[in-house]
């Protein structure tokens, strides 16, 4: 499960707490000396173990604990390539398809709790993935009604019920405002942007910068904004927001708990970002960051260099404190045609690479989703230890990438969302016929979709994994 | 615009002051209007070295004097808003300085109750009711912490520095970090700690705590703005820290920040360029808050004999003169103050802009001063507290004439004490003022 690790004490057993962040990710290079390599592998070592230990999962008997073990152990050879798994693992991203399949909608899913473990727990019982993702993209909606977040629309709320969220691209974050950001990250969200993505918190605005408040005199200047209604109020949704999400995270926890205890575990343990995706997304956004490219270099690249240590550091939290190895990436604006090898090379894979360094360093498993084409990018991001990470791909040329990339990573993919949606079963047995005896050859792989399965034929999503749990085991 | 024409620009809006409303303000009396101009025109004219003012203006910068004036403790003031604002008016019409600093000094006791404040010991609260307030020394910040107050600055105070000085702010300890919020996957649980029973009591105190400064700063703001009706400006825009003593001072503590400049040289130095920017920001937003430039730096560690002249070149001195050059260019007038004796450091500090900063000057020979850092800046001081409490009103006079005669000389210079006092005779602290009114004219 995905939990945003909130206590001082999970900080500081990540090792967040007085550890060297600066450094840490330049500890360890790719293709560094034999003694750092072997550093690594015994940390990686040591968090594949803590997530087999199945620890505080209330497993229904002893075989769901030992098929819990089996399944990680699919993914751990595939990932270690040191050698290839019992089988190849099959896990693809559900995306929104579980809930069509359980005949509901994505407002339902996101009002209404019950429904929400209702259509999860159909999926997983009637499916059997090697490894399931656990809901954490179907938000709780409450909570972002009563933080009238503006950063997206969705069901109920600028967007049917049927259809999935949406991005409301913006520059939430002005050219002008990188060296800000620079400066105090931190206070940089809290102040500025904040209060330019949740309408409720519009009063954060008055929040008061906190490394101010060092002296006795400073004290009362420093904190009289919180004795105005206006910040009270902000601060009353946010626990309103609090209690609701909260409510959710209960549901969302027995959930989990309940699909662990049969036997699956879950696909990542945590998430972050490419520092450059960072600042494209949601703070600049694509047109913004792109022009900063030309026109702002130097600060995109110091901003890029700033993120990194949290980036890092809200991987490995989230990793160690759900026992888990795998730590989702999703990346975006470095795919095919967003940029050029230059510009990739430049911007955008540097600041990646120490992310992907830094979490391998503290013996987590990057899962990198490659969305769209990486056709162009398979030699520069070779550029990694080897059994270190997981690369993803969507639209990308798998053989090609097996013979790259996939000499140091394990790699997965890419049954396509429309082999899903109009394929015949035939036709997706094939594919993934293919792709286990191309890519899967001698292991590294792991047989997933290129995207989330919204739209699919249910008979396709069982094909695709029955076939390849069958077909795909070594001899 | 120019760091120039912004200081040009700040000193036409005081010469213009409004209300809350934002109409010209109403003064009392056509006196009244006629002392404030000139006042603002005499530290003008100070502060910018271009020409002479008409007299040497003389200002009173007390800490708790006026509440021992008025006869009360300093817990009662710090307990009764109505108290600390009667007693600082009374001070202000009794002696008739051109200029103070507002009535801030005392601060309002059950606020720092409130948030169960361990930094400090104050009246009625660890130390006597007739005594000021006292820092208790320590390690806030630990020696291996540099890292996170470099990174996230901001982080690291509500996670780490503020629920240590601050007994109820302990929930912070239990939120997450700000830059979690990056898209919607995931993004409630960013939210739960906020339902958490320690975190929720944390938002309470700072509530009530919050409610209680807001009085006090109303009161506080409320005397101004009669004080400024009455003719008597407050200087004071705010207060920003020069990064060695940020450090030295509430963060690591004396003893820390000595060994650290031999133990961990380099991560001293980023973590003090780190906060440049904060201790920039922080002036600035004082004086568009307030509406006045003079931004008042306390200055600490970097007194004679606190650290040798090789390491007050690489430790205190760069980040501090960077502190203050980024108010300058924002059109702030940095106001730092040489508590103790300084004689040892004039050479390297007389190197800043010319014209726009002024200097309280507490126990360092004033011809001295003059000689080197006066030729770039205004000077005020620097009667000392001694002089005040022990002193007979003619040997201030004397001192306060010599004063005139060397400091004073072709302008670029202020009256008034050398360090905030409490204790005085109260002829001494008129015979300061009345004298330079008579004297200081410059003809």
């Amino acid at each position: 499960m995905t939990e945003m690790p909130c206590q001082a004490s999970v900080l500081q057993n990540s090792g967040w707490e007085g550890r060297k962040m600066k450094e840490r990710w330049t500890e360890v290079e790719a293709g560094a000396k034999e003694k750092q390599a072997k550093q690594f592998a015994e940390k990686q070592a040591k968090q594949f173990a803590t997530w087999l230990s199945g620890e505080s999962i209330p497993f229904e008997d002893s075989n769901a604990a030992e098929a819990y073990q089996e399944r990680i152990n699919l993914l751990k050879d595939a990932i270690q390539l040191i050698k290839p798994p019992y089988r190849v693992p099959v896990c693809p991203s559900p995306g929104f398809f579980p809930i069509s399949y359980a005949g509901s909608t994505l407002y339902a899913a996101m009002y209404e709790f019950d429904t929400l473990v209702r259509i999860w727990e159909k999926y997983c019982n009637d499916f059997a993935p090697d490894a399931y993702n656990a809901p954490t993209s179907i938000v709780p909606g409450k909570v972002f009604d009563l933080l009238d977040f503006t950063l997206y629309k969705w069901p109920g709320h600028g967007v049917s019920k049927e259809w999935p969220y949406q991005f409301v691209e913006g520059e939430y974050m002005k050219a002008e405002e990188y060296q800000d950001l620079i400066d105090d990250p931190s206070g940089y969200f809290l102040r500025v942007y904040f209060p330019r993505i949740f309408g409720a918190l519009k009063a954060f605005e008055r929040m008061p910068i906190f490394p101010l408040i060092h002296e006795m005199v400073l004290v009362p200047l420093g904190l009289f904004p919180f004795g105005t209604p206006e910040l009270q109020k902000a601060l009353h949704d946010i626990m309103d927001a609090a209690s609701e999400a909260t409510s959710w995270g209960k549901k969302v926890r027995a959930l989990n708990g309940s699909i662990m205890g049969k036997g699956f575990p879950t696909y990542s343990g945590g998430f972050s970002k490419a520092p450059f995706d960072v600042v494209g997304d949601s703070l600049r956004g694509t047109a913004g960051v792109m022009t900063d490219m030309y026109r702002h270099p130097d600060d995109l690249l110091e901003a890029c260099e700033r993120l990194t240590p949290f980036m890092v550091k809200a991987g490995v939290a989230a990793g160690k404190a759900n026992n888990h190895s795998l730590i989702f990436i999703p990346l975006h604006k470095g795919a095919d045609g967003f940029m050029s090898d230059k510009q990739f090379r430049t911007f955008y894979w540097p600041t990646l690479k120490k992310v992907i360094v830094g979490l391998v360093n503290e013996g987590l498993v990057p899962l990198l989703f490659a969305e769209g084409g990486y056709n162009s990018r398979l030699e520069v991001i070779s550029d990694l230890p080897k059994g270190a990470a997981v690369w993803w791909f969507d639209q990308t040329d798998m053989v090609r990438a097996k013979e790259t990339v996939g000499k140091v990573a394990c790699i997965a993919g890419n049954v396509s969302p429309p082999l899903l949606c109009v394929g015949t079963e035939d036709e997706v047995k094939a594919y993934c016929k293919r792709l286990i005896d191309t890519v899967g050859r001698d292991g590294g792989f792991i047989l997933s979709t290129g995207a989330g399965m919204e739209g699919a034929k249910p008979e396709n999503v069982r094909a695709m994994i029955d076939f390849s749990k069958e077909y795909g085991v070594y001899r | 615009m120019t760091a120039d024409e912004k200081q040009e620009a700040q000193f036409k809006k005081l010469l213009s002051p409004k209300d809350p409303e934002g109409n010209d303000l109403k003064f009392q009396s056509k006196e009244a209007e006629a002392n404030y101009k000139a006042s603002i025109n005499r530290i003008k004219d100070a502060v910018q070295l271009k020409k002479t003012p008409d007299r040497v203006p003389v200002a009173l910068l007390p800490s708790m004097f006026p509440f021992f004036n008025a006869g009360m403790t300093i817990q009662e003031a710090m307990y009764d808003n109505d108290k600390t604002v009667a007693a600082f008016r009374k001070f202000i019409l009794e002696y008739e300085p051109d200029m103070h600093i507002g009535a801030a000094h005392a601060g309002p006791g059950k606020f720092y109750e409130i948030l169960d404040y361990k930094l400090y010991k104050w009246p009625g609260h660890g130390v006597a009711p007739e005594h000021c307030y006292q820092c208790v020394e320590g390690e806030y910040m630990k020696a291996e912490e540099y890292d996170l107050l470099i990174t996230d600055p901001s982080f690291y105070f509500r996670n780490f520095y503020l629920p240590r000085v601050f007994g109820a702010l302990d929930g912070f300890q239990m939120l997450p970090p700000f830059t979690g919020i990056l898209e919607i996957y995931g993004l409630a649980f960013f939210f739960v700690p906020y339902a958490l029973p320690p975190v929720q009591n944390t938002y309470k105190a700072l509530f009530e705590a919050g409610a209680e400064a807001l009085k006090w700063a109303m009161a506080i703001g409320g005397l101004n703005g009669e004080l400024t009706t009455l003719g008597f400006p407050n200087i004071l825009g705010g207060f920003t820290k020069g990064p060695f003593d940020v450090i030295g001072d509430t963060l690591r503590g004396t003893r820390g920040i000595m060994l650290d400049m031999f133990r961990q040289p380099d991560k001293l130095l980023k973590a003090m360029e780190a906060l440049v920017p904060i201790m920039i920001g922080m002036g600035i937003g004082a004086m568009q808050q307030t509406g006045n430039p003079q931004i008042f730096i306390p200055l600490h560690k970097g007194a004679d004999g606190f650290l040798s002249d090789e390491q007050f070149k690489k430790f205190y001195w760069p980040t501090l003169k960077a502190v203050m050059v980024g108010l300058i260019e924002g059109g702030c007038i940095p106001f730092p103050a040489l508590e103790g004796h300084w004689g040892s450091r004039l050479k390297v500090i007389q190197d800043i802009p010319k014209g726009k900063t002024m200097w309280m000057v507490d126990q360092t020979d004033m011809a001295k001063v003059k000689e080197t850092l006066g030729k770039n800046a205004c000077l005020i001081g620097n009667v000392s507290s001694s002089m005040l409490r022990l002193a007979t009103p003619d040997e201030v006079k004397a001192y306060c004439k010599k004063l005139i005669d060397t400091a004073g000389k072709g302008g670029g210079f202020i009256m008034g004490n050398g360090a905030f006092f409490d204790e005085a005779k109260p002829e001494n602290v008129k015979a300061m003022v009345d004298f330079t009114k008579e004297y200081g004219l410059y003809k």
